[in-house]
């Protein structure tokens, strides 16, 4: 078996891999910024015991963390557009919905990886020790200032390495945003195998991207978690 | 000690442990959820969709309208068995690898390791779907490579990394007294591994295996890309044959599925670990 990788110097297919990549990312970087949010949100929520909605922040957790993250999307995909939630264009009369597959994949991705984001956050909170927390509170701190200053600062440095996992783990996940025809670098990959028929070749290409994004990002993750590292506290 | 076993006796329910209280928040919340998901979705028209999901349950179920566990939801679980059982081989070998005396043999396990821990599963399904032959022939006997092994081939490829990686953690935490006590009794290096150290790493390794298997339960669902009669495919099919009024109740449904298999298994494993943690 000869591998052939010649394709690759056609600057159509360049362009095209190039465009992937860079819808990736973007959807990467945005549900990553989401992740956050959601992870911080449902973990103070769980922490508080907000009534109610820390029963249903619960459930959801547990749901999203033990369901493929695919049929995740299709439910998403197709829950959004049979609620009817779109708009008629005015130029052709047409209905367009209001979210679009790669905004159905950014909130896929964010809430099935702000799941786990949420546990993780949960165990640095509570990992970070009570006399601290006794002290702030002594010092005149509120319970939410407290929380915002002091445990939750402490609370992400100590969870960095399972939080890096899980950026990469999002990343991975990503890949499937080819089922709901959005133009990242799997969409475009399979439309090249379709016109040259170097599968496994170009599989290969994919793969190290993939494997170059995740590279990528938990150097970064790791590089930003030492530089905010305090002496004495965390591992 | 025997304060606290006395009042554990005396007090069985009062106190639940945690993991069983989300367990039962989980297994009556979801389906609630789903349920007002549905509700919410069609509105006056669930009950129709119920009756359809109730009609078509079976095939989701088994892939097939008459009896027989080929395919829909028995075939994702045949398939993460059987990766299981791949990956458990080929990860134990890695294992071994990463922990050989030599330089070299280490270096290109951790290396395989590395490789395939960051490989999206995607990519190892498509990839197995186009590097696998669809047969082999072996001494004139012609051995076809269905799908269904294809998928199992990719999948167990991404989920070898993970086993590897757990029974490196659950070796590393048996204490190095007792290599070194074994070594001095005169137990060669396969010898300790077997006889000293799996033994006590078995228990510990146990939750972490767990979680790997629901992980890849939980992948399973990409094995629709290689063109298996898994549960999503099936579901596709059935929407795209009756018309796509009633897809999203199909989603929903094949999500409770999942859940209903995968949640119990998460629950153990975090109870387990949580045992072990009060026992050291």
């Amino acid at each position: 078996m000869s591998l052939d990788f010649t394709w690759l110097a056609d600057p159509l297919y360049q362009t095209w891999l190039l465009r992937g990549i860079g819808t990736t990312v973007a959807m990467c970087v945005c549900a990553i910024v989401l992740m956050f949010i959601f992870g911080i949100v449902g973990a103070a929520v769980i922490y508080f015991r907000v009534p109610l909605l820390e029963t249903l922040t619960t459930i959801v957790v547990e749901l999203l963390r033990n369901t493929p993250p695919l049929v995740q999307l299709f439910v998403l995909y197709f829950t959004l557009s049979e609620l009817g939630l779109s708009v008629r264009s005015l130029a052709t009369g047409q209905q367009i919905p209001v979210f679009s597959g790669f905004t159905c994949v950014v909130l896929s991705l964010a809430l099935y990886n702000g799941g786990i984001a949420v546990e993780i956050v949960r165990s640095g909170l509570h990992a970070v020790p009570d006399a601290t927390v006794d002290a702030a509170r002594s010092l005149g701190y509120s319970r939410l200032r407290t929380f915002w200053h002091i445990q939750l600062p402490m609370a992400m440095r100590l969870s960095t390495v399972p939080m890096t996992n899980n950026i990469v783990s999002l990343i991975k996940t990503s890949s499937q945003a080819a089922f709901v025809a959005v133009a990242d670098v799997m969409y475009y990959a399979t439309q090249i195998t379709l016109e040259n028929f170097r599968n496994f070749e170009v599989m290969l290409v994919v793969w190290g991207c993939y494997l170059a994004l995740a590279s990528f990002a938990s150097t970064v993750a790791g590089r930003v978690g030492r530089a905010m590292r305090i002496p004495g506290y965390g591992v | 000690m025997s304060a606290t076993a006395t009042i554990k006796l005396v007090l069985p329910m009062r106190k639940m442990q945690p993991e069983s209280r989300a367990f039962v928040y989980g297994m009556i919340g979801v389906p609630l959820l789903l349920f007002a998901a549905l509700i919410g979705c069609y509105g006056r028209a669930s009950g129709d969709a119920l009756a359809w999901l109730a009609a078509r349950s079976g095939m989701l179920l088994t892939g097939t309208p008459s009896s027989g566990l080929a395919g829909g939801f028995c075939a994702n679980i045949v398939m993460s068995l059987a990766a299981m059982c791949v990956s458990l081989c080929t990860g134990m070998l890695l294992c071994i690898g990463t922990i050989a005396n030599t330089r070299m043999v280490r270096l290109i396990a951790s290396g395989i390791l590395n490789l395939l821990r960051n490989t999206p599963w995607l990519i190892a399904l498509y990839a197995m779907l186009y590097l696998l032959p669809f047969y082999v022939a072996v001494f004139g006997t012609v051995i076809p490579f269905s799908p269904f092994v294809k998928a199992v081939v990719g999948l167990s490829l991404p989920v070898t990394a993970n086993v590897a990686e757990a029974m490196r953690g659950g070796i590393e935490a048996i204490p190095s007294g007792q290599w070194e006590s074994a070594r001095a009794l005169g137990y060669r290096k396969n010898q300790i591994l077997r006889y000293i150290v799996l033994p006590q790493a078995i228990p510990l390794l146990m939750p972490n295996m767990m979680t790997v298997y629901a992980g890849l339960f939980i992948g399973t669902s990409l094995a629709v890309v290689t063109g298996t009669s898994d549960v999503l495919s099936v579901a596709n099919t059935i929407t795209a044959s009756d018309g796509s009024r009633y897809a999203t109740a199909a989603q929903l449904y094949v999500l409770l599925l999942f859940f209903l298999f995968s949640f119990p298994i998460a629950t153990l494993s975090r109870r387990l670990e949580r045992q072990m943690r009060e026992k050291s």
